[in-house]
């Protein structure tokens, strides 16, 4: 019974986030859908990560979701969409649809549990070449927000040199 | 159907990817896009758990997790700051009036 | 004497460094990239000749490169060795004669580059055992021809005719990519080698779509019917890469690939008479072109992709000796000709042969070479053309339907009624133009040495046959034999008459102004060749539709990112249902 609240909150929080015509009830119902994601992983056994997602997900990313929409500021926009609204529902239940049919057969009981080192070994030993990916991304997305943000300020020098 | 902790977590699974992706094609605001991304990303993480739980190596399937929450973060930071950039170039994140593809 | 790997490997290296290495050295320097592109185009000649005492017939240097793409190997053997000498050798001649040709142009860099990365592509491609590093290499080339052909990137022409060349010769690319790839599914390997042993062990239809596929891959790349179209207009290039590539190497590469694969597909239905058509069509069409043609560079144009057809002619008729003959000999006198014809268009500033004629009292030399050369290509005596075409005539005779070879003896009369006609009118008659001057100095060195070869390489048709014998090729059955006996097979009645159509296509030209009537009659056939017997219509009516229908779709690209998202996910149910049903 609490599972299915659980997820029943999950998917509620995220279809509000989708709907929500101001950016910053979008970014908090977002925040509320990682939180209920990161029980839910919890509750599927794996606290480590429900923790990192927590913090993450639902702190660091909301943070930056309510910087940008501040600087970047509200905008009224035309709320008529481009696709209409009841082909992209249909597409979507569409694909959701199939998936669980495909994906059916696979919900048995869970195998036993194998014996695995911890969630730390596993991380650093057997995913080693993972973190190492996960390094490069990271350095590589300083690069591109710096080269992003930057402009403003080569155009700015350039303005006073001209 | 039972509902069993397992299934509810693959309800949960679907249930985000297709929210997500109804997102994605009914939105015209650019920082809508990167929410929607975001939502289908849970999706994505909590399926990474569920497969490690199922096949009973929970600890693999929270690595794998583990980097995803790592990719999208970084996504969701990069394409934040795109969008201020879009902003601040061409004064809208409408879509439409971005587009300067069509004749 | 370094082992036959490491010559294998030098001689696709050497050129490959010294494309780097003259590109590093800046457009300031001219007269060291002239050097260092010599340098490295002899010795990369040297070691290509080198290989020949120490070819073999197992594969060398293999580099596993996992199961996905096989294992990378080189195999020098007689054929592969044989092309990659004439790729060199040819080359570096070419190369002398650049250091005269461009003297002055600007961006040499990048021409040298080009040239070095192409010869030692050719090279790779010449040697190469597994299909999948065939068709690399295949590609490499056909990209360094496009870059030469459009090297006067501000002149339109030249970017129209390289993107028609690299076009079409791409579409014979997919044949050759979707063999290699048949031969994966159905065998698990890409080596060339355990192909020729085991080609009955596919299906039948399977090795017939093969045979097609490469058949199309090598009409394409050697301009046969019906790709014949881009090698006239791949003239733009500067005339020794024309000498070089649209001559002596590129385009024998289709004709090498036919002839490497011969043993595996000479029992496929139709196969052999497919090939036997589009050999002796093309010759024939296009030394009618040829005929009517004006220009110079067009004419050997024409004439290259005439003569490249009486080797396939001679391929499809079971020749592989005779085709591989021929195609050294036409090598040899056909890069002769445009290097001597580079050298009259330099002197004179125009490649119009009507605004030529008496030159030669102004360039003796190059009217000497010219002349030369000429007498091969129309198969007059004792030239190495003679020969060759005669061996291919007698193999077309033994093998072929008698029509086809009918169609050649035509053919051959044409060739001499052309040739005569364009020494004529560049050197002898009405001067209606001015040289200044005779070939320079690095002209004349790279003339000589294929003025000899002209006259002599038919003396090497016993150590050729050797080369290509069972010793290193064992599917081909070709048999070792003495020069005299090759040559003395070529004494024989089909020789005079063949001789004969010949003195009949030289006196016609002769006697031209009393044949006008008879030229009035064909004067249809005239027009048509001039407009290339529809298949530039049919050019032009492709890009029409082509560009029509990419108009007609640009509706589909919305540049709306809710569009493209419902692309993505309509390919997502269809790839879900499809799974979904199919389980």
């Amino acid at each position: 019974m609490f599972d299915l609240l659980i997820v029943a909150a999950t998917l509620l929080c995220a279809l509000q986030a989708i709907r929500s015509p101001r950016l910053l009830m979008s970014a908090l119902w977002l925040a509320s859908a990682s939180a209920l994601t990161a029980l839910l992983m919890y509750l599927l056994g794996a606290p480590e990560v429900a923790v990192i997602e927590l913090s993450v997900g639902a702190g660091l990313v909301t943070v930056l979701f309510v910087f940008a929409i501040n600087i970047a500021g509200e905008e009224v926009t035309d709320l008529r969409a481009l696709v209409p609204r009841p082909l992209a529902w249909l597409a979507a239940l569409g694909a959701m649809g199939l998936g669980a049919w495909m994906a059916i057969p696979g919900l048995r009981a869970p195998a036993g549990p194998f014996p695995e080192p911890a969630f730390a070994a596993v991380l650093w030993e057997q995913r080693g070449l993972d973190v190492l990916l996960q390094v490069v991304l990271i350095i590589g997305g300083v690069l591109g927000v710096l080269g992003l943000l930057a402009e403003g300020r080569v155009h700015a020098r350039k303005e006073k040199q001209s | 159907m039972t509902l069993s902790l397992p299934a509810l977590a693959a309800a949960a699974v679907l249930g985000l990817l297709g929210i997500g992706v109804a997102g994605l094609l009914v939105t015209r605001n650019l920082i809508k896009v990167v929410v929607g991304i975001q939502v289908m990303t849970k999706g994505g993480m909590l399926a990474m758990v569920l497969a490690g739980y199922l096949s009973g190596r929970v600890q693999t399937g929270a690595a794998l997790a583990l980097t995803v929450i790592v990719a999208d973060t970084i996504v969701s930071v990069v394409a934040l700051a795109f969008a201020v950039q879009v902003r601040r170039r061409f004064g809208t994140l409408d879509l439409q009036a971005l587009s300067t593809l069509r004749r | 004497m370094p082992s036959i790997e490491t010559l294998a490997i030098l001689s696709i290296a050497i050129p490959w460094l010294g494309a780097l290495v003259v590109w590093l050295v800046r457009d300031h320097r001219p007269a060291l990239q002239h050097g260092l592109s010599v340098a490295f185009a002899l010795a990369g000649g040297v070691a290509a000749v080198a290989m020949i005492p120490q070819r073999t017939e197992a594969n060398v240097l293999g580099v596993a490169l996992g199961s996905a793409f096989g294992e990378l190997t080189f195999l020098p053997d007689g054929l592969g060795v044989f092309l990659a000498v004439v790729a060199t050798v040819v080359g570096s001649l070419a190369v002398i004669f650049s250091v005269d040709y461009m003297r002055g142009e600007r961006q040499l860099g990048r021409y040298y580059a080009l040239v070095l990365f192409f010869i030692g592509a050719m090279v790779g491609l010449v040697l190469s055992s597994n299909l999948l590093l065939v068709f690399v290499f295949w590609e490499i080339t056909a990209f360094c021809s496009y870059a030469l052909i459009s090297f006067y990137n501000d002149d339109p022409k030249a970017v129209a005719a390289g993107i028609k060349a690299l076009i079409m010769t791409q579409i014979g690319g997919v044949g050759l990519l979707g063999g290699a790839l048949l031969l994966y599914v159905y065998q698990g390997t890409y080596d060339v080698p355990t192909f020729l042993a085991h080609a009955n062990a596919l299906p039948a239809g399977v090795l017939a779509v093969m045979a097609f596929g490469f058949l199309v891959a090598a009409a394409a790349k050697s301009a046969q019917f019906p790709f014949q179209t881009w090698l006239p207009d791949a003239m733009e290039a500067p005339t020794p890469i024309s000498a070089l590539i649209h001559a002596a190497t590129m385009v024998n590469a289709g004709v090498y690939l036919l002839a490497r694969f011969y043993p595996a597909f000479e029992g496929v239905p139709n196969w052999r008479l497919a090939v036997i058509v589009v050999g002796a069509v093309t010759a024939l069409l296009a030394a009618l072109m040829a005929i009517v043609s004006n220009d110079l560079k067009r004419v050997l144009a024409h004439s290259t992709v005439s003569q490249l057809g009486y080797m396939v002619y001679a391929v499809g008729s079971g020749g592989i000796f005779a085709s591989q003959f021929h195609l050294l000999s036409h090598s040899v006198f056909k890069a002769l000709l445009f290097l001597a014809a580079g050298a009259v268009i330099h002197a004179v500033g125009t490649r119009d042969m009507r605004q030529m004629g008496g030159l030669g009292k102004q360039m003796p030399f190059t009217r000497v070479v010219f002349i030369i050369g000429a007498l091969a290509l129309a198969g007059i005596p004792v030239l190495n053309g003679f020969w060759s075409k005669e061996l291919v005539l007698e193999a077309g005779l033994m093998h072929a339907p008698i029509w086809s070879y009918v169609l050649m003896l035509i053919g051959a009369g044409l060739t001499a009624f052309y040739t005569y006609r364009m020494v004529t009118m560049v050197f002898y008659g009405e001067a209606h133009g001015h040289a200044h001057g005779d070939a320079g100095t690095a002209m004349k060195i790279a003339l000589a040495p294929l003025a000899l070869g002209a006259l002599s390489t038919w003396l090497l048709a016993g150590p050729f046959a050797k080369l290509l014998s069972a010793e290193t090729l064992p599917y081909h059955g070709i048999e070792a034999a003495s020069t005299f006996h090759i040559l003395e097979e070529v004494i024989s009645l089909p020789t005079l008459i063949a001789l004969a159509v010949v003195a009949l296509g030289l006196l016609a030209w002769v006697f031209r102004s009393k044949l006008a009537g008879l030229g009035r009659a064909l004067r249809g056939l005239g027009w048509a060749a001039e407009n290339s017997f529809g298949f530039e219509a049919i050019n032009r009516g492709i890009v029409r539709g082509v560009s029509g229908a990419a108009e007609g779709l640009r509706i589909t690209q919305t540049g709306l990112l809710n569009w493209n998202v419902v692309g993505i996910v309509a390919g997502l149910l269809i790839v879900i249902a499809i799974l979904a049903l199919g389980a």
